[in-house]
C-alpha cells in the first residue's frame, strides 16, 4: 500500500459545509491569500493540532521567528488536507521546510490508510517543493486511557517510519511517547481534553522540533554554497 | 409542543462516543471528581468557547482569582451540558455564580429549541443550588460573512434575554464586543476559525465579563 488512487484517505475532498457557515472554506481562501504576500521560510499544515499552536506563545516565541505560516483547520482529515495543496495553498510560496500534523480526524480510514493518505501528501510536497525538507509529525496518543485510536495512531506511526524515508526528504518526528504516563493514562496538565495539548503539552513538543527544524534550516545556506561551487 | 414530540435541546442526552476513545465521559468523570475539593465561587459550564478560555493566560489573569471553575466540553450542545450537569457536575459544590455558554453547536434545531434546552439548564441549576444565580451569556455571531446561523443565534438571544426577565435567580449579558466589523465580516484576528475566539477575541469578551462578576459577587443578595 502507498498513496494510490485506491485508498479513500488519499482522496482529496474539500470540507462540506454542514453547518451552514462556510467556514472551512473562508479559512482556506484566506490562506490562498497569504501566499501571495508571505515569504515562509517554515509551512505548518495540518489540522487543529496545527491550528491551536498559533495561539499559544509558544508560537511567537519560538515558531514565528523561524518565519513561519500557520494552515491549520480543526477537524481536516489526509483529503481534506490535500484538497487544500492541490488547490492554491502552495502558490507563490517555497517554504524551506513544512511541517505537516494530521491523520487523527481520519476516523473512517484504516491505519494503513492514513498513513498512506500521509505519505500522498508528502509525495505532493516533494514535487511541488523539491527544495524542501518534509517534517511529519507523528500522530499522538488519544484519550486518557488505552483504547482502539491509540493502537491505531501507533500504527500509522509505523507504517509512516518504515515509508517516508523512500522519500528522501521526508522524515518522522514521533514525540507520542512524551505524553503517556506509566500507567497508561495521558494527563489533563498536557491535554486538555486528552487529545488537543494544553500550553504545557506544546511546551514539551516545541524544543525537538525546533531543535530539527533549526538545524535543517541551517543546513539548507550551506547546500547552496556546496551547489555554487 | 406536545409530549409525543420531545424537544432534543431539552432532553438531557450524553454524548454518544463515535470516535472510540471515550474522551467525553473522561472529561465528565473528571470534572465530577474535581469537584469534590474544590469551592468554586464561580462555574463555568458550556462547550468549546467555554473551554478555550481556560487555556489561554486571560483566564489565570481575570477568572483564577474568583475561584473559578471551568467545564466546558469542545462541541457540547445544550441537551449534553443539560446531561452533564443533571449527573453530578452540580452535586459536590456551592458555586455562587454560575456563567452558561452555549448553543451554537445545537446545529439542525431552531432557534425555539435551543432557547428552551437554554432555560432547561437553568431550571436544572436552579434545583441543585438553590442560592446560585446563572448568568447566560450571549451566543456570538460565526462564519467570516453573514449566514443563516448568525440569525439563529441573535434570534436565541433574543428570546432567552426575554424568558430570563422574570426570573429572579438567571439574567443574560450579551458578551458581544462588535465582532461583527460594517461590512459585515468577522476577522480571524478575533475569531481564528471563525468561531473560535484568538487571545485579543477573549480579551474583549471577557473584561467586560470580569467586571460583571465582580459586581454580581460584591452584591450577593441584589437582582
Ligand atoms: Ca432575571
Amino acid at each position: 500500500m502507498s498513496g494510490d488512487d485506491m485508498n479513500p484517505a488519499a482522496v482529496a475532498q474539500p470540507v462540506k459545509d454542514l453547518q451552514g457557515d462556510d467556514r472551512w472554506m473562508s479559512q482556506h481562501t484566506r490562506f490562498v491569500q497569504e501566499c501571495k504576500d508571505a515569504e515562509p521560510d517554515v509551512l505548518f499544515i495540518g489540522d487543529s493540532m496545527i491550528q491551536l499552536m498559533q495561539h499559544y506563545d509558544v508560537w511567537r516565541e519560538v515558531f514565528s521567528p523561524l518565519h513561519a505560516l500557520n494552515f491549520g483547520i480543526g477537524g481536516d482529515t489526509t483529503c481534506n488536507v490535500l484538497w487544500r495543496l492541490q488547490n492554491g495553498e502552495l502558490q507563490n510560496i517555497r517554504p524551506k521546510v513544512v511541517v505537516l500534523w494530521v491523520g487523527t480526524n481520519n476516523h473512517h480510514h484504516t491505519a494503513e490508510e492514513v498513513a498512506g493518505g500521509i505519505l500522498s501528501i508528502a509525495q505532493l510536497l516533494t514535487s511541488r517543493l523539491p527544495k524542501a525538507k518534509i517534517v511529519v509529525l507523528g500522530l499522538l496518543p488519544r484519550g486518557e486511557r488505552p483504547n482502539p485510536l491509540r493502537q491505531k495512531n501507533a500504527a500509522v506511526n509505523d507504517f509512516l517510519r518504515s515509508w517516508l524515508p523512500r522519500l528522501g526528504q521526508a522524515l518522522l518526528l514521533d514525540l507520542s511517547a512524551e505524553f503517556v504516563h506509566s500507567d497508561g493514562t495521558i494527563g489533563p496538565q498536557v491535554m486538555f481534553d486528552f487529545l488537543h495539548l494544553t500550553a504545557a503539552g506544546y511546551r514539551t513538543m516545541a524544543k525537538p522540533l525546533s531543535d530539527l527544524l533549526l538545524h535543517i534550516l541551517e543546513e539548507t545556506p550551506e547546500e547552496k554554497r556546496a551547489s555554487a561551487v | 409542543m406536545s409530549a409525543e414530540d420531545p424537544n432534543p435541546a431539552a432532553t438531557p442526552t450524553p454524548c454518544e462516543d463515535t470516535q472510540g476513545d471515550g474522551r467525553w465521559i473522561s472529561l465528565h468523570n473528571r470534572f465530577v471528581s474535581d469537584s469534590k475539593d474544590k469551592e468554586p465561587d464561580v462555574l463555568f459550564v458550556g462547550d468549546s468557547l467555554i473551554q478555550l478560555m481556560h487555556q489561554f493566560g486571560i483566564w489565570r489573569q481575570l477568572f483564577s482569582p474568583l475561584h473559578a471553575l471551568n467545564f466546558g466540553v469542545g462541541g457540547d450542545a445544550t441537551q449534553h451540558v443539560l446531561w452533564r450537569l443533571s449527573n453530578g457536575e452540580l452535586d459536590n459544590i456551592s458555586p455562587k455564580v454560575v456563567v452558561l455558554w452555549v448553543g451554537t453547536n445545537n446545529h439542525g434545531q431552531t432557534a425555539e429549541q435551543i432557547c428552551e434546552g437554554i432555560m432547561a439548564i437553568i431550571q436544572v441549576i436552579k434545583n441543585k443550588l438553590p442560592n446560585a444565580r446563572t448568568l447566560v451569556l450571549g451566543i456570538l455571531p460565526r462564519g467570516k460573512s453573514p449566514n443563516a446561523l448568525r440569525e439563529r443565534n441573535a434570534k436565541v438571544n433574543k428570546l432567552v434575554q426575554e424568558a430570563v426577565l422574570s426570573l429572579p435567580h438567571a439574567s443574560f449579558l450579551n458578551v458581544d464586543p462588535g465582532f461583527v466589523h460594517s461590512n459585515g465580516s468577522i476577522s480571524h484576528h478575533d475569531m481564528y476559525d471563525y468561531l473560535h475566539l484568538t487571545p485579543q477575541g477573549y480579551q474583549a469578551v471577557c473584561e467586560p465579563l470580569h467586571a460583571h462578576l465582580k459586581s454580581m459577587l460584591d452584591k450577593p443578595a441584589e437582582n
